[in-house]
C-alpha cells in the first residue's frame, strides 16, 4: 500500500539545493543594492572568499574540530546520564517522584547560566563550555523520553502480557521502540541547544572553537569571518540531521508508521 | 467435557474519579466454560462485559471472587489467556510476522519450529503475502487478522476476545466473522467472546451469556443450536437465528437495561 512512500522519499539534489539557491540570490541581491556598508552586510562573494581562506589557513578545520568534539563528547555524557535516568523515571514511581521536583527546578535554567561557575570549576576553556553543552543536552533529552514514556498505549503493553511478556519484554519490545519518536525530538532539540551553549560558552569562556573564532571576528569588524563561522555552524547541523538522525528515523519511527513527512498522501 | 474456565463469584467495584464515587461494575457473577466451547458475553454498555473479560485476562483484579483457568487460579496476565482487543494492539514497529511470532519467541522457541507454526497462521488467517509490511500497511480488517492470528499461533488454553471487530465496516466484519468461525471450528479453540451485538454473538457462539445493565447479573444463557461451519447467508435464513435474537433482545431488555444515549 504505502510501503512506496518511504522509496519515494529519497534525497533528491534538485529539491535539497534549490531553497539554498534562491537563499543565496536574494542575499547577493540584497548586498548589489548597496544599502549597508559593506561591513555590515557582507556579500556572498566575501563570505565565500572567507571561507576558503580560513580553510586553506585550517583556521577552519581547527576551529571546527574544536566546538565539535565538545559538542559530541558534551552529548554522548548527556545521554548517558539522561537516557537511562529517564527510562527509570518512567518505570518506577519512586524515582520520578524523587527527580522530578529536582529536574522540573533545574530544567527552567539556562545552560548559559552555569557558565560563572562552570570558569570557577574548570577554568577558561573547553572544559568549562563542555560542562554547559552537557547541562543543555541533558534536560530537552530527559524531558521528551519521559513524555514518551508517558504516551505509550497501555494496551500495548496488554496485549503483549496476555502472549506471556513479563516485564523486561515489555521494556524492551514495547517501551523502548514506543519512546523511539521522542527520543529523537529530545535529541534534536538538545543538540540545538547545546550549539547554543557552545557558541555562547566560547565566547565568554574559551580561546578557540566556532563561538570563539565568531566573537574574536567582531573584534576586528571582519564581518565575512563571522558569516563564515555562522554557516558552518548551520552546515554542520545539516550534515548531522541529514546524514545520521534522518537516517535513523527513515529505518525506524518512519517506516513503522509512527511519524511521517508531512501530511500530503505519499 | 470438562470446565476449562472457571469464574467464581467475581464482584468488581472500582473508583470513579469524574464521579468521586465508587461504581459496581458486576456482583457475584459465574460462569464456566468448556474446552473447546465458544462462549460470548453480551449486554448493554456499561454493563461490566469488558471488565469481566479483562479479569479473566488478569489485566484487572477482581474486588472478591476468582478465576480459574484448568485449575489454576488467575493472578495475573499470561500466555495461557491471549487476548485480542478492539483496537488491534499490534506492535507498530514489528512486521506481520514479527507479530505473530512474538509470543513464540519469548517462549524461546527454536528459530525453525518458530517460523512453521507463523507462517501456518498467517495462511490461516489470510495474510499471506504481507508478512513482512508493517500493521501502518495494512487495513484495519488485516490488522485484526493479524491480531487474532498473533494470539491463536501462541496456542492459548482460551482465546479472548473483547468487540474485535467493532473498529471494522459492517462487510468486512461479516467476513471476520465467518473466518472466526471458520478457524475456531478447525483448531477447536476454546473462546470467550465479549460484544454488545446480540447477532454477533449468536452468529458465532455455542452458547451466549446476556448480562443486565450495571451492575452486570446473567439475565440468559442460552446454547445456540445451529450448524457449523456458519456462513451468514445460510444462518439468517436459518429461523432459529431469529428465535434466539429475539429471546437474548427480551431477556436484556426484560432486566431493564438502561437506554444509553450516545
Amino acid at each position: 500500500m504505502s510501503i512506496a512512500n518511504i522509496s519515494r522519499r529519497r534525497f533528491s539534489w534538485p529539491t535539497e539545493l534549490v531553497p539554498f539557491a534562491v537563499g543565496i540570490l536574494l542575499w547577493q541581491a540584497l548586498s548589489s543594492a548597496d544599502i549597508w556598508p559593506r561591513v555590515l552586510f557582507p556579500s556572498p562573494y566575501e563570505v565565500a572568499r572567507a571561507f576558503v581562506a580560513d580553510t586553506a589557513s585550517g583556521v577552519l578545520l581547527v576551529n571546527l574540530w574544536v566546538s565539535l568534539k565538545s559538542l559530541i563528547v558534551g552529548f554522548l555524557i548527556a545521554c548517558a546520564i539522561a537516557v537511562p535516568l529517564g527510562y527509570l523515571m518512567g518505570l518506577s514511581r519512586v524515582t520520578r517522584n524523587f527527580f522530578d521536583p529536582l529536574v522540573n527546578l533545574l530544567q527552567a535554567i539556562p545552560g548559559l547560566a552555569w557558565i560563572p561557575f562552570a570558569i570557577l570549576w574548570f577554568g577558561l576553556g573547553q572544559g568549562a563550555v563542555l560542562f554547559i553543552i552537557v547541562m543543555s543536552i541533558f534536560f530537552p533529552v530527559l524531558h521528551n523520553l519521559l513524555t514518551g514514556i508517558r504516551m505509550v498505549q497501555p494496551v500495548l503493553i496488554e496485549a503483549v502480557q496476555t502472549l506471556g511478556a513479563g516485564r523486561a519484554a515489555v521494556v524492551t519490545h514495547v517501551i523502548f521502540p514506543a519512546t523511539l519518536p521522542n527520543l529523537m525530538t529530545g535529541i534534536r532539540l538538545g543538540i540545538a541547544f547545546g550549539f547554543r551553549s557552545l557558541v555562547g560558552g566560547e565566547m565568554i569562556a574559551s580561546t578557540d572553537g566556532l563561538g570563539y573564532a565568531i566573537f574574536n571576528a567582531q573584534q576586528y569588524f571582519q564581518s565575512a569571518r563571522i558569516v563564515v563561522g555562522m554557516l558552518t555552524i548551520g552546515i554542520v547541523w545539516l550534515a548531522m540531521d541529514r546524514l545520521i538522525l534522518r537516517p535513523i528515523e527513515q529505518r525506524t519511527t518512519m517506516r513503522w508508521g509512527l511519524i511521517r513527512d508531512g501530511l500530503e498522501k505519499s | 467435557m470438562s470446565d476449562i474456565l472457571v469464574a467464581k463469584d467475581i464482584s468488581k467495584t472500582y473508583f470513579d474519579e469524574a464521579a468521586k464515587d465508587d461504581v459496581v461494575a458486576l456482583t457475584g457473577l459465574s460462569l464456566q466454560v468448556r474446552a473447546h466451547e465458544f462462549v460470548s458475553v453480551i449486554g448493554p454498555s456499561g454493563c461490566g462485559k469488558s471488565t469481566f473479560l479483562r479479569i479473566v485476562a488478569g489485566l484487572d483484579r477482581p474486588t472478591s471472587g476468582e478465576i480459574l483457568v484448568s485449575g489454576r487460579k488467575v493472578t495475573g496476565p499470561g500466555a495461557d489467556r491471549g487476548m485480542v482487543f478492539q483496537e488491534y494492539a499490534l506492535l507498530p514497529w514489528k512486521t506481520t510476522e514479527a507479530n505473530i511470532e512474538f509470543g513464540l519467541r519469548l517462549k524461546g522457541m527454536p528459530k525453525a519450529e518458530r517460523q512453521a507454526i507463523t507462517q501456518r497462521f498467517v495462511d490461516l488467517v489470510g495474510l499471506t503475502g504481507f508478512e513482512t509490511k508493517y500493521p501502518h500497511q495494512l487495513s484495519g480488517g488485516m490488522r485484526q487478522r493479524a491480531a487474532v492470528a498473533r494470539v491463536l499461533a501462541n496456542n492459548p488454553t482460551v482465546l479472548l476476545m473483547d468487540e474485535p471487530f467493532a473498529a471494522v465496516d459492517a462487510m468486512t466484519r461479516q467476513h471476520l466473522q465467518e473466518e472466526l468461525t471458520a478457524i475456531t471450528t478447525q483448531e477447536r479453540t476454546t473462546v470467550l467472546f465479549i460484544t454488545h451485538a446480540i447477532e454477533e454473538a449468536v452468529f458465532l457462539s455455542d452458547r451466549v451469556v446476556a448480562l443486565s445493565g450495571r451492575p452486570g447479573r446473567i439475565v440468559a444463557d442460552l446454547t445456540i443450536d445451529l450448524p457449523r461451519p456458519r456462513k451468514w447467508e445460510a444462518v439468517v435464513r436459518d429461523e432459529r437465528f431469529a428465535a434466539y435474537r429475539d429471546q437474548l433482545t427480551q431477556s436484556i431488555h426484560a432486566s431493564g437495561a438502561p437506554k444509553v444515549a450516545s
